[in-house]
């Protein structure tokens, strides 16, 4: 057993932990700081992968502003702070099997699946190949998304703006 | 170098362990130290600003055992919690606020040897961590369960938003010159000329962006005692409150070190004077840095929370843009 294997085994432990919590637990805000130990886990498994960027960018937007933003969701909209449930023991076990069929059909997939020698020069420049891939490669993908997060932007904009009319 | 890489790969064990604990244990006590005599100066620093003369009892005539005395008087006060506390996140709330300031420290290079991480994304890991602050004040907010913690919490979650991106716009610029995002490069990048000679719009940006992220005067909204008593730590005592200090010091420290990194030169001297050892020159800087920051919590008034927004929005956000503008420029046609 090597350092890795045990920072990849408590990482995933902590992601999956932080799913079930987010489930299970009763209050809002609870749910909300699950998601967050999930995201910060998701992160360590990228660094394990030797994917600096991605998991930095992954605290930054998921752990710091869209948590941030489901914060203020939560906090100035009108719920109830406590969640009722009410168990239904016919749909539970349905669930149950679902699940355990969608496991095996995904683990029967996935058995042989080989996906080649592992790379061992990714960590070197990783910031900088990622850019220069999305500036040469795959530059009109990234331009359409700029463009749909831009119409989306508008969107709320003028969303926003109607209320304001119709609050005149 | 080779020897920690040596480690880093070797199986985990218990003399392992110990040895990165042996390694981070100097780095702690500088920490805790440099806490410690920050908030004896801070003190110091406003008494003679505002004609005073700040702590002069406890441990002789300028007061060096003062905050020596207060840590102690914190840790042996009652631990209260307000009984319609959200019991578990009142006692993580310290916590998810603390640890991210102690991991940030590992990005930041000291002098050439004394580095702890050689990362690829060291800046933005920097940003990145310390967001996570935020969500801690945040939980202490909400789980105080007292209005005026709450709505402290809610102005720092606000305060955070709009101040992240100015502060990461205003880097644009240094990452353009420097060719990295690497903290050591971006010092060795400034062996001749510092970036704030080249940069100097995105230095003042920045040092303004980094006074709102440390909730410092005039952007200490989230605290603000005459509106707010004390914002989201007023129902917390004793150590747990003692630990909402310590992360406040400790990102002091860690900001400071970061703009002596990106705009000072880190540990490069000034051409000649090569002589004086480099962390010499670092810890100069890095006085520097903190003493200007004590400088304008003494002599600024409090923003109102509607200019706090207004200029972060409508001024920073522009300027900083404009600043990528100009950058980029320069670069194309002088560099």
């Amino acid at each position: 057993m090597n350092g890795e294997l045990l920072a990849f085994l408590i990482l995933s432990g902590a992601a999956i932990l932080g799913g079930i919590l987010m489930i299970n637990l009763k209050k809002v805000v609870h749910m909300l700081l699950s998601v967050v130990l999930t995201f910060v886990s998701l992160a360590g498994i990228y660094i394990l992968l030797s994917a600096e960027f991605v998991a930095v960018v992954q605290i930054l937007i998921y752990s710091g502003a869209i948590t941030i933003i489901l914060a203020f969701g939560i906090m100035l909209t009108n719920h109830k702070a406590q969640e009722e449930r009410s168990s239904n023991r016919l749909r539970a076990i349905l669930v149950g099997v679902g699940v355990i069929i969608f496991f095996f059909t995904t683990y029967a997939g996935i058995k042989n699946l080989y996906f080649g020698t592992g790379a061992d020069s990714l960590h070197i420049d990783n910031t900088q190949k990622i850019g220069e891939s999305i500036f040469s490669h795959y530059v009109i993908p990234f331009e359409l998304v700029s463009i749909v997060l831009l119409v989306a932007l508008m969107g709320a904009v003028v969303l926003t703006r109607q209320r304001e009319e119709d609050d005149e | 170098m080779e020897w920690v890489s040596g480690l880093l790969a070797s199986e985990p064990s218990s003399s392992n362990f110990f040895t990165y604990i042996f390694i981070s244990l100097p780095l702690l006590s500088v920490v805790l130290g440099f806490v410690t005599y920050a908030i004896l100066a801070e003190r110091k620093v406003l008494g003679y600003i505002q004609l005073r003369y700040g702590p002069n009892r406890t441990g002789g005539k300028f007061g060096l055992l003062q905050t020596v005395a207060d840590v102690l008087k914190l840790l042996i006060k009652e631990d209260t919690r307000p009984k319609q506390a959200d019991r578990p996140l009142f006692w993580l709330a310290p916590i998810i606020a603390f640890v991210p300031s102690f991991m940030v420290l590992s990005a930041i290079p000291f002098t050439e040897s004394v580095v702890f991480a050689n990362f690829g994304v060291g800046l933005l890991y920097f940003i990145a961590v310390s967001g996570l602050t935020t969500i801690g004040i945040l939980t202490a907010g909400w789980a105080s369960n007292n209005k005026y913690a709450l709505m402290g919490g809610m102005r720092s979650a606000a305060q955070m938003i709009s101040y992240e991106i100015p502060l990461l716009m205003s880097l644009v610029g240094v990452v353009l010159f420097s060719g990295s995002m690497n903290l050591i490069e971006i010092v060795e990048q400034q062996q001749y000329v510092p970036y704030i000679l080249v940069q100097p719009i995105g230095f003042i940006i920045f040092v303004i962006a980094a006074t709102a992220e440390l909730n410092r005067i005039p952007f200490d909204l989230p605290e603000a005692e005459s509106e707010l008593i004390a914002g989201y730590h007023v129902e917390y005592s004793g150590f747990r409150f003692a630990f909402f200090m310590l992360a406040e010091y400790v990102y002091l420290f860690a900001m400071s070190a970061l703009i002596t990194v990106l705009f000072l030169g880190g540990w490069q001297p000034i051409p000649g004077l090569g002589f004086i050892p480099d962390f010499v020159w670092f810890a100069i800087k890095f006085s520097i840095v903190v003493y200007m920051f004590m400088w304008i919590r003494a002599t600024w008034p409090r923003l109102r929370a509607d200019q706090l927004m207004e200029f972060g929005w409508k001024i920073l956000l522009p300027a900083a843009m404009a600043n990528i503008f100009l950058s980029a420029i320069v670069k194309e046609l002088f560099f």
